[in-house]
Formats: C-alpha cells, structure tokens, sequence
C-alpha cells in the first residue's frame, strides 16, 4: 500500500468523521435536552437535496450550507412541534421525519438528480501548516467545513458545560419538572434544542452534497444519519468522547471503499479478492458491536443517558 | 366560580385513534395537493387516477390487497414487539433474511412438490427474521442495548448481503451476464386467488387474527402487555423480562422473515435486492398507526397498499412516486398531531378546590425501550 494510499485514507477519514460528527453533535444537543430525534437521516436528507439545490441556484457553498441548515432547524421544528410542544412519542414522530424527509427529499430533488454545481466547496491549505508532511495534508489542508465543525464542537462543549444556558438545557433532559421550577420554559428549552440539533444534520447533509459526493441522489444519506444517532450513545452524550468516536467510525467509512484496492491479507483471505457488497456492511456491524461493548461496560452501572430522555413534559393544569 | 380547563388524557383510544387516522389522510392529501399544484400537476387528475387504480373493479382491488399482504406482516412484526413497548425498526432487514433462507432452502430442494416446498421456504423464512433478530434481541434482553439502532443497522447488513448474492455465489449462470438470482422454482409459487392477490394475504388475515387473540385474550398476551407497561409489576408477578423481550422480538422477526418468504413465493418470483421494497419500514408506520393492535394493521395496511398502488399508477402521468412516501409520511404526522388534539377534554373545576375530584388519571407509560444502551 502506497503512502499517498495511506495518506488518502486519512484525508476521508477526517472528512467522513466531520460529517457523522456534525450531525452527532446536533443529536447530542437534543438529547442532552431530553428530546430524542430518530429523524437524523430525514433532516440530513433535506439538508442534502435543499443545500445542493441552493448550490445550483447560487453558485455559492456557503449559501447552500445555511441554507441547508435552516431547511435542517425547520424539519426539526417539526419534530419539535409534534413531541415536545404537543407531547407526542418521540419514537414515532422521529421515524415519520426520517420516513417522510427522505420521501420528500425525493420528491424536490427529483429533477436535479446528475446534475452538478459550479463551484463547490475547496480545501483551504492553512499557509505554513499545509506543507507538513502527512500531518499538513491531513489535517490543514481541509474544507472549511472540517474547521467549522471542531469550532461548532468547542462551542457545543463550552455552552453545555460553562454556561447557564447549557446547564439549563442539561437540567430539562435530567428533570423537566425540576428546570420548570427553577423558572425556564422547558418547551423553549427543548424545542430550541431540537431546532439547533436540525440545523446541524441539515448542515451535514449538505457537506456530503457539496463537498463529499457531490451531486443529489435518493438514499444519498445511506444510513450516516443512524451511525449518528448510535455515536451519541457511543460518546456517552459529551461532545469530546463523541469526536473521537466520530474518527474512529470516519475511519471505518473512509476504510470500506478502499480496500478493494489494499494488498493485504487477513486472516488468511486476501481483502481486495472479498466483495465491496460484503465490505459494505463493515460500519454497520461495527455500530452493533461497539454499542454492544458500551452496554456491557455500563451493565452494573447506571446508564450516561439524560434521565429525562425520550419523556415527555407537560405542565400539570391549575 | 367554576372554569373550564382542558385535560388530557394519557392513553389514546381505539375511536379517537381512528378519527386521528381519518384527519391525518385529509392532512396528507391536502399537502400532496399542494406539492402537486406547485408542481404543474392537476391534483384532481392525479387523485382520480390513484383511486381508481386503487380501488375500481377486481383488478385494481387485487394490486391494493397483494401490496398490503407484506405491508400487514411487517406491521404486525412491528406491532409485536411493540405491545411490550419495544422498536423493530428493522423488519425491512429481516424480511431480506427470511428471502434469502428461502430462497437458499428452494435452491437446495427445487424437486420437492410445491406445497412441501412452499411449507419448507415458509419455515426458513421465519427463521431467517428470526437469526437476524437473535443478535439485538440478546444485546436488548441482556444488555438493554437500544434495539431500535441495532435492528436498523442490520436492514443494510441484510441488504448488502443480498447484492454480493447477487453478483456472485448465487448469480444465476443463464442470465446472460446480468448480476442476478434464479427465479424460484415454479412449483414455489403461491396459489393465486383473484387478480394478483395470492394466497398470502390469508396467510396475513389468520396470523393477525391469531395474534389478535394471543395478545388480547390470553395470559402470554397479558403478561406481554403487561411487561411493556409496568416493568416492575410484571417482575413482582413473576414474569421475567428477558425472556418477554426475547420472545417479543425473536416473534417480530419471525413475522417479517415469513413476510420475506411470502413476497418471495407470492409476488417477487426472485430474490433481488429491491424485494423488501420498503415494506418493512412502512411497517413501522402502519403499527403506529394502529397503535400496535392487530386489528388496526389490517385497516390501515389495506388503506397503505391502496396509496402505494396508487403512486405507482400515477407515474404514467409524469408524477413521481415518492408522491406516496410523503402521503404515509404524513398520514403518520397527521395522526400524530389529531390524536393528541383530539385527547383533551374539558374539564370543569372549581376555585377552591382545585385538584379535588378528579377522576384518576391513567398512570403514565414507562416505556422499558427507552432506557437504551
């Protein structure tokens, strides 16, 4: 295996880690806040077809990107609407979002589907940096959505943990009752989350259609936004854990489609002779398998999750 | 002085869900006329042409009835697991595992008489779901591992499974070069019943009705509602949760592996990555609907065979089929939004005694798949 090979797979690795950790990161808000949102794949979906088709339009990543976010907060919004603000059950709202988006998805995008933007997203070579052997490339040599995504990662962390908003929105995932006391709207707390944590996925959605596999196609998303969902579980709901299980699953996808291509031998069988169908499903079973591991690390004690996940809150009536 | 005051109610009822799901298919319909509109289509027009495809004469009845045949399987496989508050987000996958047994077990005895073979493919396919639910169940039963990721992740495991069947160990050496599987025997194909119904969609009818009566009427019924409801009750009665949740879910996979091998005889002819066709996750939506009970998937199953036979009909009018997504989509929001609109009630109380009075309210739904991983 050759080191530009080597090089290239970190390269995707980093990529494919920005995108399930910009999505994550969004999940985690929400999740944080009590809401749990199944409809991850859906609002990426939007967030893919509503970015590119911006991108079209406009010519410009940047516009696209917001855009994507802000079609990403309003499908959330719904979300928000249905199982925070009327309490329905979460599970099912998020399921019709993810059933739903990706149908819709379809729908708009369906006269765009081959085509491509003129500009799309470029890597920024930081000056100086870039030129390091493998580290440059890397990791300074990036779209500016890689820095955007460890700067929103930061700003995440900062907020949940050091600020009173953040304790805030941790105090209605622990105990609704106990944060409307304390005199916050729980609702505004929780919708708000939501709506952020859509505005992320939308954002992610159009980082794989603007940079990463650029165009819109249906089922694009493929199952990225359920890794998402499962790496909230996998960093135990903070956002440093999260990034470095974020990697370790941007690895596993940058790895699949390569080793085809590697040399190697494992286990006796030769990697590029097995069938890229049947390497398909490696970051599948890795998802089962590493929460599999974190279960049976948690199994005598008590689980990391927001004791008010997946609850819904209603003001008794007076 | 005495005020009015809206209350709600926890649980939704059986009528006002089935208002909920009249509501949420005007909603649906509405938003599809307005995407239509906005997209230079005649909303009429296309309406007209789903419904009668759907629903006008023999023929169009029996598209609907083939097409809710594996959509009440998996939304019973749905509904199974979640009578005890469990998620099988991947009956879409299972259905795949119960096709590729079956098709595995008829490549091996194709000299078997069709019934025998058909009975043999059946077995295999329920126990195709069923492997592939054995890995989450025990991950959920032992681990409380979130079931609803791990059944999800396994649909894509499945499906890829099925393409490297395709391209290689089980591609047929007639097809010319194509990546393809051979078309079951013929003797393995379902008896037909009228149009393209098959025998199938019996097969459907008596397995809702039998899970009907287990659920409803029997002691495993009970304690299974039960488990899902009040987890510790049930403990202190003496039923062991694992083994439910075991039971529960191993049952909901079976169900959506035999749907795998009923599509397989009945309607698919061949194992192809393309035949679970989505089935399995309207599934979800379908025993949501029917807020999990057998009875209600098979009304809303028929009314979603008619919608989805109704957006295959109307792409020859240049009108794209994810046209019918959105509806199901939708109708799941729409019912959504009504059910909890249509629970309050109004509640008269007065000023001094405020809570006194009240009727009891029904105790909330601890759900035992919530506390994941």
């Amino acid at each position: 295996m050759s080191e530009a090979a080597l090089i290239g797979l970190f390269v995707a690795t980093v990529q494919f880690g920005t995108l399930v950790f910009l999505a994550a990161l969004g999940e985690l808000i929400a999740e944080r806040a009590g809401v749990l949102n199944l409809g991850v794949e859906g609002m990426m979906a939007m967030g893919a077809v509503s970015g590119f088709m911006v991108g079209l339009e406009t010519g410009s990543p940047w516009a696209a990107f917001f855009a994507a976010a802000a079609v990403g907060a309003l499908v959330g919004g719904l979300h928000a609407l249905v199982s925070v603000v009327l309490g329905a059950d979460q599970v099912v709202s998020g399921l019709a979002l993810t059933i739903g988006g990706l149908g819709l998805a379809a729908y708009v995008g369906r006269n765009v589907v081959g085509e491509r933007p003129e500009t799309l997203f470029t890597d920024l070579g930081i000056a100086g940096l870039a030129d390091i052997p493998w580290i440059g490339e890397i990791f300074f040599d990036q779209p500016p959505v890689v820095y955007l995504t460890v700067l929103l990662g930061l700003a995440v962390w900062f907020v949940l943990a050091r600020t009173r908003l953040g304790l805030a929105v941790r105090a209605a995932g622990e105990s609704a009752p106990t944060t409307d006391t304390a005199g916050h709207s729980v609702m505004a707390l929780r919708s708000g989350a939501v709506m952020v944590g859509g505005a992320f996925a939308g954002a992610a959605g159009s980082f794989l259609s603007l940079y990463m596999a650029p165009g819109w196609v249906e089922g694009m998303v493929a199952g990225r936004g359920w890794i998402a969902v499962a790496l909230v579980i996998f960093g135990a709901w903070r956002p440093g854990r999260l990034a470095l299980g974020a990697l370790l699953f941007g690895f596993t996808l940058a790895l699949q489609p390569r080793l085809q291509s590697f040399d190697i031998e494992l286990l006796g069988v030769e990697v590029n002779r097995i069938s890229p169908a049947l390497l398909g499903i490696l970051p599948f079973v890795l998802t089962v398998a590493v929460l599999v591991i974190i279960s049976w690390r948690y199994r005598h004690r008590p689980s990391p999750a927001p004791a008010a996940l997946g609850l819904p809150y209603r003001r008794e009536e007076r | 002085m005495i005020r009015p005051v809206l209350a709600r109610r926890e649980r939704v009822l059986p009528a006002v869900q089935a208002f909920a799901f009249l509501v949420g298919i005007v909603a649906a319909l509405a938003l599809g006329l307005i995407l239509l509109w906005t997209s230079g289509h005649n909303p009429a027009e296309v309406y007209e042409r789903m419904f009668d495809s759907a629903f006008m004469g023999t023929d169009s009845l029996s598209r609907t009835l083939e097409r809710a045949t594996p959509l009440a399987l998996t939304g019973l496989s749905v509904a199974v697991a979640g009578s005890m508050g469990l998620w099988n987000i991947g009956a879409e996958g299972q259905m795949m595992a119960g096709a590729i047994v079956a098709t595995g077990v008829a490549m091996m005895a194709d000299g078997l008489s069709g019934p025998l073979l058909i009975a043999l493919m059946i077995v295999a396919g329920i126990a195709g779901g069923m492997v592939l639910m054995l890995g989450p169940a025990l991950a959920r039963s032992h681990l409380r591992v979130s079931e609803i990721i791990t059944t999800l992740m396994l649909v894509y495991v499945a499906i890829r499974v099925v393409e490297w069947l395709e391209t290689g160990p089980w591609k047929d050496p007639d097809s010319f070069g194509f990546a393809v599987i051979e078309p079951v025997p013929e003797q393995a194909a379902l008896p037909g019943l009228f149009g393209r119904a098959n025998i199938g969609m019996l097969i459907a009818l008596g397995l809702l009705i039998v899970f009907w009566l287990a659920v409803s009427r029997t002691a495993w019924g009970y304690e299974l509602r039960l488990a899902g409801s009040s987890p510790d009750t049930a403990r202190y009665a003496g039923v062991s949760l694992r083994r439910k949740i075991l039971t529960a879910l191993l049952l909901s996979g079976g169900i959506a592996g035999l749907a795998g091998a009923v599509q397989l005889t009945g309607s698919a002819a061949r194992l192809d990555s393309g035949l679970s066709n989505g089935y399995g996750f309207a599934g979800i939506i379908v025993a949501a609907l029917a807020l999990m009970r057998p009875s209600g998937v098979a009304v809303v199953a028929f009314v979603f065979g008619a919608v989805q036979v109704g957006g295959q009909s109307i792409q020859t009018l240049g009108v794209s089929s994810a046209i019918s997504d959105i509806l199901q989509g939708m109708i799941l929001f729409g019912a959504l939004v009504a059910a909890v609109l249509f629970n309050y009630r109004i509640r008269w109380i007065g000023p001094a005694v405020e809570s006194s009075g009240d009727e009891p309210e029904e105790p909330e739904e601890p759900e035992p798949a919530e506390d994941a991983a």
